[in-house]
């Protein structure tokens, strides 16, 4: 193998980490917010259940990169989206791919978080309403921590999912490290060598993740750990 | 937007793109069929190779889930489509033939997209297949059943109970999946949606199409997969 | 009258779909007066201490902590407190213990001592680890404070979720059912940490099937039957020579388990 190519393609590649990177962390975290959010408006009321529930089937139902065009071109047709404040943002094809990623992540967290919600034990709940705890008190201190910890693992997968759908970026013409990536292949048509390098970025990336996704497991999980 | 056009424009008449949607959607269902069950082969392999006695199986193994799930789907079908005629075409020449050759799209969609659920169909047979009580397997052992007998009687039919939520929405994951092998130029309904939003210069119109096009097709197959469940778990029911 | 009940309960219906499980349920507890509520599985008794911290909104009847009623309303048919923050004081200032302990599974022991009272109570932090050690010494889990309830017998559970019900400064103690959760040589240091209580003089209702104990703890005792008080007095008459047909023999029932 030609190792010189290889490093200078690792070279190029790199370079798109750091948007891969900005990406997939400002989508996971407003995501999560979002995803917790629904999970919680899921539980709070009809109307609120109603609404989340189309929200996550439509979102779940279709392509993520059917959502990021329908944002990144779609919208454009309208007049009043052209003219509006947001057109600065909605004409950018990364605001436009956050977007798409931020919503679409939001979909899938909010079922994770729901199934962590529905795990928290009904008399830790009763413990904490018959301590006086208001009901927002009760879902900060008790309820979200207690489902939070419960979604963690899931949510870990979530995340990979979510650093692996930052390549559909590129479509929309982000040199993140996907684009760079196709544009390395139809220079040099070295299919595999270019494969290899990206391939073994978004691993190691995705290795991190797992890691720390089980180092925070076992730091908020004394509790199911054997006693010291 | 006003309605009538829109379905003037979307319907089967001389100017609507009905028929080219259609043709579209058939398609992707042909694309996503293929590569589903291409990821159960692969899968069924995988799994196989998981279970097996011997640890450099094992290792690939898990070296084909780790590297499939953690790599973007994007990236493997540029693998294929730019990677295949690379292939080939070295082949090619080898032969004697001077030109490019290259894999047809709807190949490069099969087995890329195969490839890459087949990796989670593993987790799935594997899963199932350590779902099954282990007393049944000696219960069939006890009456005698070899290997391959008890596959196709007992483990088999039991595994299947057990792996077809998990396969269920490894076909979703497929069905979605498939839009990214528009980069190849197969016509499937991603790439015709956006030929016309572009050549009439209506995007929404017909990428909301193309997502309630998704969204069916979703919903739909959910249902199949669903009945089939049903159908599956009927030991499992009381009787009515 | 010069000070009021410190609980009074006064007609309280409970119906859970077409089951009605109290049937007008009437009781004052004066300060410092223990009360052992016995009676069969089903016959209301948890419900009637739910109703009593409101994790239960009775249908019909009042409930009154140390003279405060607590102000109920109808809304779309259904039953629901007119003031959650009210709901909110009164539950603080009673001390619950349940069946299953429920001790929050990602707090320490101290850590689920001192929640209510720094986050509902707000009472400085260091004060109240003050305080909740004193408790935990006094309920025997003070070696144990950094522990998490998963790594502690039910015992020490138990005895965990009564200092964390104390460390609210309660007016009045709710027990429902504190032992019938615990394996049987475990009872022992439960039922020592509550007698210690009742000691002290606290005002306690305590559902309970440890009817030896409740003779000898309470002043008074309840028999609830089908969702009514069916006798109630002295405990050595309630208990031992009971005037109802039933409750004798709900306690022959007990006595030849």
């Amino acid at each position: 193998m030609d190792l010189a190519f290889l490093i200078a393609t690792m070279e190029r590649l790199l370079a798109g980490v750091p948007l891969t990177l900005e990406l997939s962390a400002l989508s996971i975290s407003t995501g999560a917010a979002i995803a917790v959010l629904f999970a919680v408006l899921r539980t709070s009321s009809r109307v609120g259940e109603w609404l989340v529930r189309a929200y996550v089937y439509m979102l779940r139902g279709t392509p993520l990169l059917l959502q990021i065009f329908l944002i990144y071109y779609g919208l454009a047709q309208f007049a009043a989206v052209r003219e509006s404040l947001l057109w600065p943002f909605l004409r950018e094809p990364f605001w436009c791919a956050l977007l798409a990623l931020t919503l679409n992540t939001a979909a899938y967290g909010s079922e994770i978080v729901r199934g962590g919600l529905q795990s928290v034990a009904q008399g830790a709940i009763d413990a904490g309403r018959a301590a006086g705890m208001s009901r927002l008190l009760l879902y900060r201190r008790i309820v979200l921590p207690l489902a939070l910890r419960q979604a963690l693992p899931a949510y870990g997968n979530e995340m990979i999912a979510m650093v692996k759908s930052t390549s559909l970026a590129s479509i929309v013409t982000l040199m993140e490290l996907s684009g760079i990536a196709y544009a390395v292949i139809s220079e040099t048509y070295r299919a595999f060598e270019t494969f290899l390098c990206a391939g073994s970025i978004y691993l190691a990336i995705n290795f991190l993740i797992a890691r720390g996704i089980a180092w925070a497991e076992h730091r908020l999980n004394p509790h199911l750990r054997p006693a010291a | 937007m006003d309605l009538g056009g829109y379905f003037t424009l979307i319907g089967f008449g001389p100017t609507g793109w009905g028929d080219q949607l259609l043709a579209a959607a058939l398609m992707t269902l042909a694309v996503s069929a293929s590569a589903f069950f291409a990821s159960l082969a692969f899968g069924l392999v995988g799994a196989a190779a998981k279970l097996a006695p011997s640890a450099p199986l094992r290792w690939l193994a898990e070296a084909y889930t780790t590297i499939f799930r953690g790599v973007p789907d994007l990236l493997v079908i540029y693998l294929f489509y730019f990677g295949g005629s690379q292939a080939l075409s070295a082949l090619g020449h080898l032969f004697g033939h001077a030109g490019f050759l290259g894999l047809n799209a709807f190949m490069v969609g099969t087995l890329a997209v195969g490839l890459v659920a087949g990796a989670y169909q593993t987790e799935v047979i594997r899963g199932a297949y350590f779902a099954i009580p282990p007393g049944e397997i000696e219960a069939a052992r006890a009456v005698g059943m070899g290997r391959l007998l008890m596959l196709r009687r007992i483990t088999g039919p039991r595994a299947l109970r057990f792996a077809l939520p998990g396969m269920g929405n490894v076909w979703q994951q497929v069905l979605k999946e498939s839009a990214l092998i528009s980069v190849t130029g197969l016509a499937e309904i991603l790439r015709e949606i956006h030929i016309g939003a572009g050549s009439t210069h209506l995007p929404f119109d017909f990428y909301v199409t193309g997502f309630f096009l998704y969204l069916a097709l979703t919903t739909l197959s959910g249902f199949l997969f669903r009945g089939a469940e049903a159908w599956t778990m009927r030991a499992e029911r009381r009787p009515a | 009258m010069s000070t009021p009940a410190a609980i009074s309960v006064r007609d309280l219906h409970k119906r859970f779909g077409a089951n009605e499980v109290l049937k007008g349920v009437s009781l004052e507890a004066q300060a410092g007066e223990v009360i052992a509520i016995i009676g069969a599985s089903g016959s209301g008794k948890s419900t009637l201490l739910r109703c009593i911290s409101l994790l239960e909104v009775p249908d019909e009847g009042s409930v009154a902590i140390a003279g405060e009623a607590i102000s109920l309303r109808t809304r779309r048919g259904r039953r629901e407190p007119a003031d959650r923050a009210q709901v909110n004081r009164i539950r603080a200032s009673l001390g619950f213990v349940f069946q299953s302990f429920n001790l929050w599974a990602h707090m320490t022991v101290l850590e689920n001592v001192i929640e209510a009272p720094v986050h509902v109570q707000r009472r400085p932090r260091r004060e109240a680890i003050a305080e909740a050690e004193v408790i935990l010494k006094k309920v025997g889990m003070v070696e144990k404070r950094h522990a998490y309830p998963a790594h502690l017998s039910g015992g020490q559970q138990q005895r965990a979720a009564i200092a964390r019900a104390l460390a609210m400064r309660p007016k009045a103690l709710l027990f429902d059912e504190p032992t019938s959760a615990l394996d049987p040589e475990l009872v022992g240091e439960v039922l020592r940490v509550i007698r210690s209580l009742a000691e002290e003089g606290r005002t306690m209702l305590i559902v309970t099937h440890e009817m030896a104990f409740a003779a000898e703890v309470s002043d008074r005792a309840i028999f609830l039957d089908a969702g009514r008080i069916e006798e109630e007095g002295p405990p050595a008459q309630v208990l031992r020579d009971p005037s109802s047909e039933r409750c004798r023999q709900f306690l022959l029932r007990y006595i030849n388990r």
